[in-house]
Order: C-alpha cells, then structure tokens, then sequence
C-alpha cells in the first residue's frame, strides 16, 4: 500500500492538517493504528520538496494544513489511470512450485494441498465477511472482497489443474 | 447427527463393478453447514443420495439423529425422509404446471390436509425467499433463481433436521447462485439446521463452515473456517 498516494488522494478532496490524516489513512486502508505517524510527516516533506503538496497555513486550532498542488493532481490522476499488476502472496507460491518442479521435488503434491487447504480458507473467511458487508450495505468494500474472491478462485482452479494433470 | 461409517457403494457397469465411494467416515455435527467438493466422479453427489435416503449403500453405515438409514425398510426410509429431510437439487424439480404456493406446500400433503397453521408457514416462507406476490404463479413461468427460492422453501417447509443440497446453485449465475446462498445462510442462522451441500463453485462452499475435498470415492482433505484478520486481505489487495 502507498502513504503516497494515499496522501494524494485525502488531499485531492480537501485540506487537511496531519493528524487528520493519519484518521483517513487508517479508514481508507481498513486498518486502524497500522501507519506511523512519522512516515506520514515523512512523507508529506517529501511531497512537499516534490511541489506535489504546498503548506496552507493553520487551522482555527494552529494546525498546520495541507493541500494539493495542481503537479500533484496531475501526478494522482496519472497513477489512477495507470493499471495494476496483480501481486500478492501467490506470486510467491507460483516462483516456489517452480523451483519444486526444477529440482522435481518429491512432495510437490503435499506443497499444492496446503496451499490449496490456505487458499479455501481465505474464501470461507472473506465469504463471511462479504456476507456481513451486504447487509451492513457497503457497497464498494464488498465489491472489492468479491474482487479478491474471483481471485482466489482462479488460483483454486490452477491448483486443481494441477492436481489434476500429477494424479 | 450425521455419522457415516466405512460407506462404500458399487455399481455394476456390464462385467465391471465401479466403486464409487470406497469406505468413507465422516460426522458432521448438529447445525453444522458443510460443503462438499470434489471433481466429478469423485463420489460427492452418491454419498449425498445415500445420506438422503435416496439409495442404498453396498457397505457401511448412516445414522442420522441415531437412526441407521441402511436398515431401514423402504417404507421406513421414505417416511424418515419425509419428515427429517429437506432436498435441495441442482434442477430445483418443482412440478411446472402447479403454482409457486401449490409446489411448496407438496411435501406436506403425503401428512394430511393443510390446516391453518400450515398455510401460515408456507406464507411466510414465501415472503421470506423473496417471493411476495408470486403465489399464484406457475413454476414453468418463474425464472431459474425464483425457481430455485420456490425449491427452498419447499425443502423447509416441514422444518426438517437436515437439509441436502446437491448443486443448489449449478443451473444460477453468480448474483442469482449468491442471492440463493445468502437465503441458506439466513435460514442456517435463524433454525440452525444441519445443510450438507455438494458443489463445485468454491463461491458456493464458501458460506459453508467445513469444507470437505473429495477425490476418488475418498475424503482427500478438510478445511474448516477460522476466524481471520480481514483487514489484512484489504490491506493485501491495495498494496
């Protein structure tokens, strides 16, 4: 995840003092307490030697504010648009089964169950948490869990054709 | 509640005996939702008949609620059915030219006239899968999910102890198949009912509490639910 572009994207909606911002930060990443407040301040003084964010003076209750500058709507909007690779723990397995296949590692079978056995578990959790999300009705967060569940379900599917092909 | 003990059934091809489920053990506790999946011809779908009653094993046993289905008689066993079991199946199976309230309340004409307070259940299950204002309506002319809600609350309406699923979803896309899981996951919920579910959309067993991985006529592996860090998986998918 990206303090960055996190920042970026608080600031694009309105000014913010720093300790605002960590509040945001933590809704917007779904975990609370995570981000350290020095890697925000950190963070935003290079924002603001980047000229992506300015100083906008103080608050009613001398807190300094932040804001975006037009170089830094520029530089958001052009990482929005640009589309992801999709990276997370699985690219990890897919490098790993290879190097198993390259030595032709004896227990490649056992290696593909327990991965299979972590990912069935990730859909019985995130099934439970989506279910729980539609009736709370958020929309977006639920959209985004079915995402990773599409996922999850294609690397089930690869495994399986894996399975398939070694039984 | 379900215990199924070294089960084995064989069928005969020509010459040749298959054997499909090839000494299963499995319980499956009271109120417990488990989902079964499986390639096909694993055995999955056969060892779902045999819990329902619907077949016989050549081998093994299957007690439900403590009674033996295998030594039953036939008339015992679709007496016990009748009023333990609820079926579910891929192809919903309503009669089509009787009407949505008509289909629902089938299973409880082989027991007598419907009296008051059996209408009043099959009204209110009506309204609770969604179908308000479709009474009336013939099952040929519903679409596949309403079918399959009509099928449901067909399968609840004795308030059976076990209800079996076989594909519930397998004829559903995904927003009809999800709509018709979250209507299981509500009734789980509200009557804790023990659902044993055979499918083979990971989408599907999701919702289930244990899922059961078949292959070759044999339990292959079991995944149980654990509580996550759900946070991590957002965090994990923005990074």
């Amino acid at each position: 995840m990206s303090v960055k572009y996190g920042i970026l994207t608080l600031l694009y909606q309105k000014k913010h003092h720093g300790y605002e911002l960590k509040l945001e930060l933590d809704s917007l990443f779904g975990i609370k307490g995570k981000i350290n407040p020095g890697q925000i301040y950190t963070t935003l003084d290079r924002l603001i030697r980047d000229q992506l964010v300015s100083s906008a003076g103080m608050d009613d209750q001398e807190r300094k504010l932040y804001e975006l500058t037009p170089k830094g709507k520029d530089e958001l909007e052009k990482w929005l648009l640009e589309p992801v690779p999709y990276t997370t723990t699985k690219e990890d397995f897919f490098f790993k089964w290879s190097c198993a296949r390259k030595i032709n590692f004896a227990q490649e079978k056992k290696m593909l169950e327990q991965q299979k056995a972590v990912v069935i578990k990730e859909v019985m959790e995130l099934t439970k948490l989506k279910t729980e999300l539609l009736l709370q009705g958020d929309e977006s967060k639920y959209l985004l869990i079915t995402g990773i569940l599409l996922h999850l379900e294609a690397d089930l599917n690869w495994i399986n054709q894996v399975e398939n092909r070694i039984h | 509640m379900i215990k199924v003990s070294n089960l084995t059934k064989e069928f005969l091809q020509g010459q040749e005996r298959t054997r499909v489920l090839k000494g299963v053990d499995l319980n499956i506790k009271k109120g417990e939702f488990v989902a079964i999946m499986g390639p096909s011809g694993s055995g999955k779908s056969t060892l779902l008949q045999l819990m329902g009653g619907l077949d016989v094993p050549t081998a093994g046993d299957i007690q439900i609620d403590g009674k033996y289905l295998n030594k039953m008689s036939e008339k015992e066993r679709t007496i016990f059915r009748r009023q333990k079991l609820g079926f579910v199946f891929q192809n919903y199976q309503l009669l089509p030219t009787l009407t949505v309230e008509e289909n629902i309340a089938f299973p409880l004409h082989a027991d007598g006239k419907l009296t008051k307070e059996k209408n009043r259940v099959i009204q209110e299950l009506i309204q609770a899968v969604g179908l308000e204002g479709l009474h009336r309506k013939r099952a040929n002319l519903l679409s596949g999910g309403q079918q399959q809600r009509v099928a449901i609350a067909r399968a609840l309406v004795n308030s059976p102890t076990v209800l079996l699923a076989d594909e519930p979803t397998g004829n559903l896309d995904r927003a009809n198949a999800e709509e018709i899981l979250r209507l299981l996951t509500v009734f789980h919920r509200e009557n804790r009912q023990t659902i044993v579910m055979v499918t083979h959309d990971i989408f599907a067993a999701g919702f289930a509490d244990r899922i059961i991985l078949f292959r070759d006529g044999g339990i292959d592996q079991v995944v149980s639910r654990e509580e996550g860090d759900y946070a991590k998986y957002l965090a994990n998918f923005m990074a």
